[in-house]
């Protein structure tokens, strides 16, 4: 019992000290923090997204940072699990004392880790997290990353322009994958409300590497389209055993689905399938076509979604700092307030960002102008592309 | 201080809740039954916790305790996982060795795939905004609890030890056969073996969920299963203080080493490899050999009796 009080004593004196804190300013250069998965089984998002923030860096700080001041990303690992995205998070904004907080990648993880930036008032904006419910954490959440719900209707809508004739539908899921379980229902919903028939829904697992339960109820069903949400590897298998077990139809992928990882395990079946994006190389400003081009030479591809996001992340952290920095030098901030204060300017700000112009709600909800839908053309068994239909 | 307890304030409320997930192995050890349950009782717990604390129904009942809502939701969870712990642990139990393991696993899987089917779990993205115990706004606020359970279970197992029941799960591990002949009835001292530990991770779960502000299936994973029992075997699985060295040391080793970035996976692997090669007993098991005073060194030699003055 002993032991306990003085465990209470000890902590309430902790706590006064801590009210006692002083105020720092602002390091030079300005630390922005990213929080992404750099290992676990998320970092093949996660690497994407370093890649796209690191060459917001370079190109930002070469067109003069800050308005003449130079900022910079301090990267922490977040993982794929909660606690690790909580610990990175910590350490951004204690140790490192970071302006703002690009990450983390999963939804999941966002919802243990943006409480802590929350209540601590630091600036979050989500890359890739598309939950419902993120961006209502609290005032200082917001992300860059349109949710599910706006994004994957608008595969349906092609699938139907691109076949007519399209009336019975079949869906299947990952039910373990948060995303997958989230999108689904968003494609039920729209299924519905474009008056097609919902013929079967198959569940599956990320794990799972034989389908045929799940592709004999599609194929016993007769349907024109099939929409499958789950990961990279799954996913393009049961495109795959779809295809081989005679499957003709349409097949519509989600955003699991939306990356070249899924080539080399269906390989030429892949061809055809539809998928909504949040993204496009193709998009005309000229934010996104230096971003395309200095991509290309460095990687010899087209920049993925992922890429894209994180880069608009940051540039918007940036090009808000900038516009504080016009009010009152950055240098002369103390950073508790320049937090609140960044937190406000980004909400009112617009950015032309290679997603092309974004904006935010005042709950810190992403306001996108454009959607895309591309089609997989696959060459030969190995290689491939999204083709982006108009 | 203040900034220290900031930054590792999360790190340090972790390596507790690793240590009491690790005692929660260690009951069931104790009597010789190698479970692998404990991640699943502490996701439950953690949902228990979850909903009483998120979902609508228990508005009225959180509007009329208040703060007390919280010791409520580890006494449900506690009570809960002792139910589900004897419900699962009486047939399971008739298993032995790694088939007992396999059926507990099978438990955790059981679990994972209804808490991602049921609506009420939130499905795959889980239950989260689950408000803070007792108002706490920084994360190492947490020790006031997590640091009296800890030592409140440290206490626990160390009177248990010395109790009957403490020597009955003993005479179980080292020979059921004759422990049975000797009058213990041993599935009756496995049940509550595993019971005790079912309850201990449920209370963590309980207790966890407004910690990481969310929770969801991925709590309860055979990857979880697995890490528990690593730390039980690498801190030592003969001593009550090896689960809580093993816990936070393995828990410890990743997030210390965040300077060196990927290689700090490389240096979690080599303490396993390393620990599990070279300390068979564990750590704690080593350092208690270490501390043993050596066995009595052989007696000098008696003086050979004296030849020469022999008289002949």
């Amino acid at each position: 019992m002993n032991r306990t009080k003085l465990k209470v004593s000890a902590a309430a004196v902790l706590a006064v000290t801590a009210g006692l804190a002083f105020a720092q300013k602002v390091e030079s250069p300005v630390p922005i923090g990213v929080a992404v998965a750099q290992t676990s089984n998320t970092a093949l998002l996660g690497q994407e997204q370093v890649i796209g923030a690191r060459f917001a860096e370079k190109f930002l700080n070469a067109r003069g940072g800050i308005n003449g001041t130079p900022f910079k990303l301090v990267f922490q690992d977040a993982a794929g699990d909660e606690n690790s995205a909580i610990n990175a998070f910590q350490n951004l904004i204690t140790k490192e004392r970071v302006v703002g907080i690009v990450g983390p990648t999963l939804s999941q993880q966002a919802f243990a880790a943006d409480p802590i930036a929350d209540r601590a008032k630091v600036p979050v904006l989500g890359p890739s997290n598309t939950a419902k419910g993120v961006p209502q954490i609290g005032n200082y959440i917001a992300r860059v990353s349109a949710p599910v719900a706006v994004v994957a209707p608008n595969a349906i809508r092609t699938a139907l322009r691109l076949d007519p004739k399209i009336k019975k539908v079949a869906v299947l899921y990952a039910q373990n994958d948060a995303f997958s379980t989230s999108e689904t229902g968003t494609f039920q919903e729209t299924v519905k409300a474009q008056g097609l028939t919902l013929s079967t829904v198959q569940k599956f697992q990320t794990t799972d590497t034989d389908f045929t339960t799940q592709v004999t109820a599609v194929l016993n069903a007769d349907v024109d389209l099939a929409i499958v949400s789950g990961l990279a590897a799954d996913g393009g298998n049961l495109v795959k055993q779809l295809r081989q077990l005679g499957y003709k139809g349409l097949i519509i992928g989600g955003n699991g689905l939306n990356t070249s990882n899924m080539f080399p395990v269906c390989q030429k079946l892949c061809d055809g399938v539809i998928i909504a994006q949040a993204y496009s190389p193709s998009q005309p400003s000229a934010a996104n076509q230096v971003f395309v081009k200095e991509y290309r030479a460095q990687y010899k591809k087209d920049p993925p979604q992922f890429a894209a996001q994180a880069y608009a992340g940051v540039q918007v952290f940036v090009e808000a700092l900038r516009a504080v920095d016009r009010k009152k030098k950055i240098a002369t901030w103390d950073l508790d307030d320049l937090r609140v204060e960044l937190n406000k300017q980004i909400l009112v700000g617009k950015y032309n960002t290679p997603l092309g112009l974004i904006a935010f709600d005042k709950e810190g909800e992403v306001v996108q102008k454009d959607f895309y839908v591309a089609q997989i053309k696959m060459k030969d068994a190995k290689t491939g592309s999204f083709v982006f239909l108009k | 201080m203040s900034d220290f307890l900031q930054s590792y304030g999360f790190l340090i409320v972790t390596l507790i809740q690793a240590g009491l997930l690790g005692l929660s192995l260690y009951f069931p050890l104790m009597a010789g039954q190698l479970s692998l349950a404990s991640p699943g009782f502490y996701a439950l717990g953690g949902y228990v916790a979850a909903i009483m604390l998120t979902n609508p129904a228990f508005a009225g009942l959180r509007d009329t305790l208040g703060n007390g809502i919280f010791p409520l939701t580890w006494l449900a969870a506690g009570l809960l996982c002792a139910l589900a712990g004897v419900i699962v642990g009486v047939p399971a139990l008739r298993l032995r060795g790694i088939y007992l393991a396999l059926a507990t696993i099978a438990f955790v899987e059981i679990l994972r795939v209804v808490s991602l089917n049921l609506s009420i779990t939130g499905g795959a993205i889980g239950i989260f905004g689950i408000p803070q115990a007792f108002g706490f706004q920084d994360r190492w606020q947490y020790l006031l609890i997590f640091g009296p359970l800890l030592a409140l279970v440290l206490a626990f197992t160390y009177m248990l030890q010395k109790s009957r029941v403490g020597r009955a799960f003993r005479a179980i591990r080292e020979d059921e056969l004759a422990a049975d002949a000797m009058g213990v009835p041993p599935t009756q001292y496995k049940v509550l073996a595993f019971v005790i530990g079912a309850v201990i991770a449920g209370i963590v779960g309980s207790m966890s969920a407004p910690f990481l502000n969310t929770w969801n299936a991925k709590q309860g994973t055979f990857d979880a299963s697995i890490a528990i029992l690593a730390f039980v075997l690498i801190g030592g699985s003969r001593s009550m203080w090896g689960p809580v060295v093993g816990g936070a040391l393995l828990t410890a080793v990743p997030e210390l080493l965040r300077f060196l970035q990927d290689w700090r996976l490389v240096i979690n692997g080599l303490v396993l490899v390393i620990a599990s090669l070279y300390l068979p007993q564990g750590i704690v098991g080593a350092l208690a050999k270490l501390r043993k005073s050596p066995p009595p060194a052989r007696p000098p030699i008696a003086p050979a009796p004296d030849a020469k003055g022999g008289t002949l």
